[in-house]
């Protein structure tokens, strides 16, 4: 049986067990990747892999699957070992019928690139592209990741869906160093072939680390701050998962309990949308077979929705956004609102303070109330009468989600996809100014 | 396999290696007294690593056939050979020598004897644990999670050495949430894991350990006052300096890091070849990696090289001793292979990872410890932690942990902030607890991320003359 025929029979076969429900996602999806490190390429990589991941219940019993083993043979033991398995299991309260198709769904364009499905030798060129323009620029040491995707999805269920997408995409993460502690990043994220730049990757990586050497410590306190995209991307994606109604049922999100209630200042809209043409995770439907859309998780400061599957929608009495995951809802791509000014504008009006560009391991000491702490890298700064100055180390951001959110006084008009290692939502960020960010370094 | 290698050799390759694995794992989910979902995987492929002029190249897939299999190794043969020009340096490997062996993790009681009910009874009988007369909290948030998780792997190379492997690991965590009032809220969270059988969830005793957790969290929400802004001394619980070895002496001390390898992604490291034997501590700290502890979460016998593990000191007497290497970079710095390099799937690349990394234990009793004290803080367990991407400037906020007056435990303290350099951390330590406990962790690393299980441990510690962090208030 060819791997396009799976999800179906998987559906059929699980009826015909005696489930209620059953739904099928086959994934096909062939990677390649080049990392690079100290000027030079360090490993090339390249999958080929066919997952299949079912979701099953019977009398409201709810068990899922993900198998790599997709022969005839190991297809059918692994329904089976669902049908066996639910007849152990407790039934689950979260149980919820599989949403009744047929869905219409709108294919995004651009969302394959055959250019992109047929890269693989090329993306060391733009390896070696992203090290050039870096060293050109000014770096001594360049790092990176060039990664290259085409990805098939396969839907059945047994609320009569049957649905196919495919998708291509290109990014890469380029890091430049002039020194061990002056570094900066340069990303680029695309759907297409053309609109890939590892080039500007590299030049904007170096153009941040050659402005970092020689940094100072600062001492801990309140600061005004600017966030570049990457570092407020970060904070967006923990901000989207906690949107997950999962994470507020769990305990584990600093939303619960807000809806309704102002989150952020007028004109911040932050949107979950799974239909962007740019985004790369857009997708036409979700597991459940639902269509995505765009769910605006806060409009105008205020938040006005978490994200749902079917079964966290009956829960809460609202509709699905179309973000099923089996168990928990996910997010696509977050879109935060373009703001009134210029990225050097932002810089102006807030006049002094720090300019941060990136972070890491952003740890919650209580995700219920948001307190949490974050560290930064690559180039930060201090910032006086509104010009960027001199370079700053070892600066942590210790500090509270929702006062964070709250304390943006202004967003750049200029907007950047970021995703990489550490910000897995693509997310299309701004600059943005935050008042009295709390700011921490070593005691000793 | 076996012509997986000998078709990289017949293209030109001067080294290849394949790995077969199969991992099979059950979870099952309980969130707030409901069983959300079982869930069930199984991955089975074959990754295979070549070096073609000095160029290493990776690839993988799930599917066995031969035609795929040939596509496979031209698939990763030609990615290599396309970035040779690239190469500043060749890559070389470290000579190791060649291996046969067949190593298997015993279950005393195995999982798979035990239904599916029994298993999810745990759940239930924590779940029955938390209620609120017996925790004296109201906990509005409670996920359970129980993992068992089977990791098969063949492996051979090209060099003559072929492994087989069976471990069995399982693991449970829970995340709670404690109420206080109309908002203050509280958070715990806990792993526990190791390679082995049933016989280890039993051991854990989680229902009553859980509850005694949970009962701490609403002391905390209850009693914790600020805690001092002086300079203190400071006690750290044995979790709290597991967390410390990991994160700021086994990262360093990976050599890919070391190298700049990781730079892109989990960072560098603020050690340098020339810094072997260099102090980063007092005498009282001796840190050691050692894969080979029977039982425990970061258990190999081999590495995903072929390599024979081992225990290695990564600080000795507060001296930088040794660095973590696979054989890449061990050839790099002119040394053997430690046995460090890890692959998590089929389908990833084995890079520099940790086993289960703890500082020594020293001559004292944690009453020792603190008698000894006139003003300070015993920070039991933690919940947030970062560091920086050089591994130096790190941050450690505690959870159980109360003042210290006049050599006796008073009241407990809220939130009490470590954050130090990784040097002027370990140059305060002037004692160890002759006591030795372990935490279990998954370990996120490499691009595409793998999350490694580790162990993290030590003794108690005492920290001298310490500034605790935090903005000022």
């Amino acid at each position: 049986m060819r791997f396009n025929e799976l999800p179906l029979h998987v559906v059929q076969l699980g009826l015909k067990l005696g489930a209620s429900d059953v739904a099928c996602l086959g994934v096909h999806e062939r990677r390649r990747m080049v990392r690079f490190a100290n000027n030079e390429v360090t490993v090339t990589q390249t999958w080929n892999s066919n997952l299949l991941s079912v979701l099953l219940s019977r009398e409201r019993r709810v068990l899922v699957s993900g198998t790599e083993d997709i022969s005839h043979r190991g297809v059918d033991q692994s329904v089976r070992r669902l049908i066996e398995a639910s007849k152990a299991a407790a039934p689950s309260e979260s149980y919820t019928p599989l949403p009744r198709g047929p869905f219409k769904y709108q294919e995004t364009s651009g969302s394959y690139d055959p250019k992109l499905a047929e890269m693989s030798s090329e993306l060391v060129e733009h390896a070696k592209t992203a090290i050039d323009h870096a060293l050109y620029a000014g770096a001594k040491r360049v790092a990176g990741v060039m990664i290259c995707s085409t990805t098939e999805l396969l839907l059945a269920t047994s609320g009569d869906v049957e649905a196919s997408h495919r998708g291509t995409s290109v990014e890469t993460s380029v890091r430049a160093f002039v020194s061990d502690e002056a570094s900066g990043q340069g990303l680029s994220i695309s759907r297409n072939a053309a609109g890939f730049r590892a080039d500007l990757a590299g030049e904007r990586a170096a153009e941040i680390a050659k402005l970092a050497v020689n940094p100072v410590e600062i001492e801990s306190g309140r600061y005004n701050v600017v966030l570049g995209p990457s570092m407020f991307a970060n904070l967006v994606n923990d901000a989207v998962r906690a949107a997950s109604a999962f994470s507020v049922d769990a305990g584990l999100s600093f939303f619960k309990g807000m809806l309704g209630r102002r989150v952020g200042p007028p004109g911040f809209t932050l949107t979950d949308d799974g239909v962007s043409s740019e985004g790369v995770a857009s997708r036409p439907f979700d597991d459940e077979g639902v269509p995505t859309g765009r769910t605006a998780i806060v409009d105008d400061g205020v938040l006005k929705s978490y994200l749902h599957n079917s079964s966290t929608a009956r829960k809460f009495g609202v509709e699905s956004t179309g973000n099923a995951g089996w168990i928990a809802p996910v997010p696509w791509n977050a879109v935060v609102s373009q703001g009134m000014l210029r990225e050097e504008e932002l810089f102006e009006v807030m006049g002094d303070g720090l300019y941060l560009t990136n972070n890491w391991y952003t740890r919650f000491q209580d995700r219920a109330n948001g307190d949490f702490s974050t560290i930064c890298r690559d180039g930060a700064f201090k910032v006086k009468g509104g010009r960027i100055g001199q370079p700053v180390k070892g600066v942590r951001v210790s500090d509270n989600m929702l006062r964070i959110f709250g304390a943006i006084k202004a967003a750049s008009k200029e907007r950047h996809w970021i995703r990489w290692w550490e910000v897995s939502i693509p997310t299309l960020a701004p600059s943005v100014w935050v008042k009295d960010l709390g700011i921490t370094r070593s005691t000793q | 396999m076996g012509s997986a290698v000998n078709l990289a050799l017949k293209m030109g390759c001067e080294y290849a290696e394949a790995r077969v694995q199969r991992d099979f794992g059950e979870t099952a989910i309980m969130k707030n007294g409901n069983l959300e979902v079982v869930a069930y995987v199984r991955q089975k492929g074959l990754g295979i690593r070549v070096i073609k002029n000095g160029a290493l190249g990776f690839a993988s897939t799930n599917r066995l056939d031969k035609r795929e299999v040939t596509r496979l190794v031209q698939s990763a043969v030609s990615m290599a050979s396309a970035s040779v020009s690239t190469l500043r340096k060749p890559v070389s490997l470290a000579p190791s020598s060649a291996e046969e062996s067949d190593w298997t993790v015993r279950e005393k009681t195995r999982i798979s004897s035990v239904s599916l009910e029994q298993r999810l009874e745990v759940l239930q009988d924590v779940e029955k644990a938390l209620t609120e007369p017996k925790v004296q909290v109201r906990l509005p948030g409670r996920m359970l999670v129980l993992t068992n998780w089977d990791s098969e792997k063949t492996y051979l190379n090209s060099e003559g050495s072929r492994i087989h492997s069976l471990v069995p690991r399982v693991s449970f965590y829970y995340m709670l949430t404690a109420l206080e009032g109309p908002g203050e809220t509280a958070q715990r969270f806990n792993q526990f894991g190791g390679s082995g059988g049933w016989e280890l969830v039993k051991a854990w005793n989680l229902p009553s350990l859980a509850s005694e957790e949970a009962t701490v969290l609403g002391r905390v929400l209850r009693e914790a006052k600020p805690p001092p802004r002086d300079e203190i001394d400071i006690v750290l619980g044995s979790e709290v300096v597991g967390i410390i070895c990991h994160e700021s002496c086994g990262h360093p001390s990976e050599a890919d890091r070391v190298l700049g390898r990781e730079a892109a992604q989990a960072g560098e490291s603020f050690m340098k070849p020339e810094m072997l034997g260099a102090r980063l501590g007092s005498e009282v700290v001796t840190i050691v990696d050692d894969p080979t502890l029977p039982g425990s979460y970061g258990y190999y016998l081999y590495d995903d090289e072929g390599v024979r593990a081992g225990r290695r000191e990564l600080i000795r007497k507060g001296l930088l001793n040794t660095f973590l290497h696979n054989r890449e970079t061990a050839a790099a710095l002119g040394v053997e292979s430690n046995g460090a390099a890890r692959a998590m799937a089929y389908n990833r690349e084995p890079i520099i990872r940790m086993g289960n990394t703890y500082m020594l234990p020293g001559d004292h009793s944690l009453e020792e410890l603190i008698e000894d004290i006139s003003n300070g803080v015993y920070i039991k367990s933690f919940m947030e932690w970062n560091i920086d991407d050089r591994r130096f400037n790190e941050r450690y906020v505690g959870l159980e942990a109360y003042a210290i007056r006049g050599g006796e435990l008073g009241e407990m303290v809220r939130n009490p902030i470590v954050e130090m350099t990784t040097t002027g951390l370990f140059s305060s330590v002037d004692a160890a607890s002759k006591n030795l406990d372990f935490n279990a962790a998954l370990c996120g690393k490499g691009d595409p991320e793998q999350d490694a299980p580790v162990w993290t441990g030590g003794p108690e510690i005492r920290l001298r003359n310490v500034k605790l962090g935090g903005l000022p208030s």
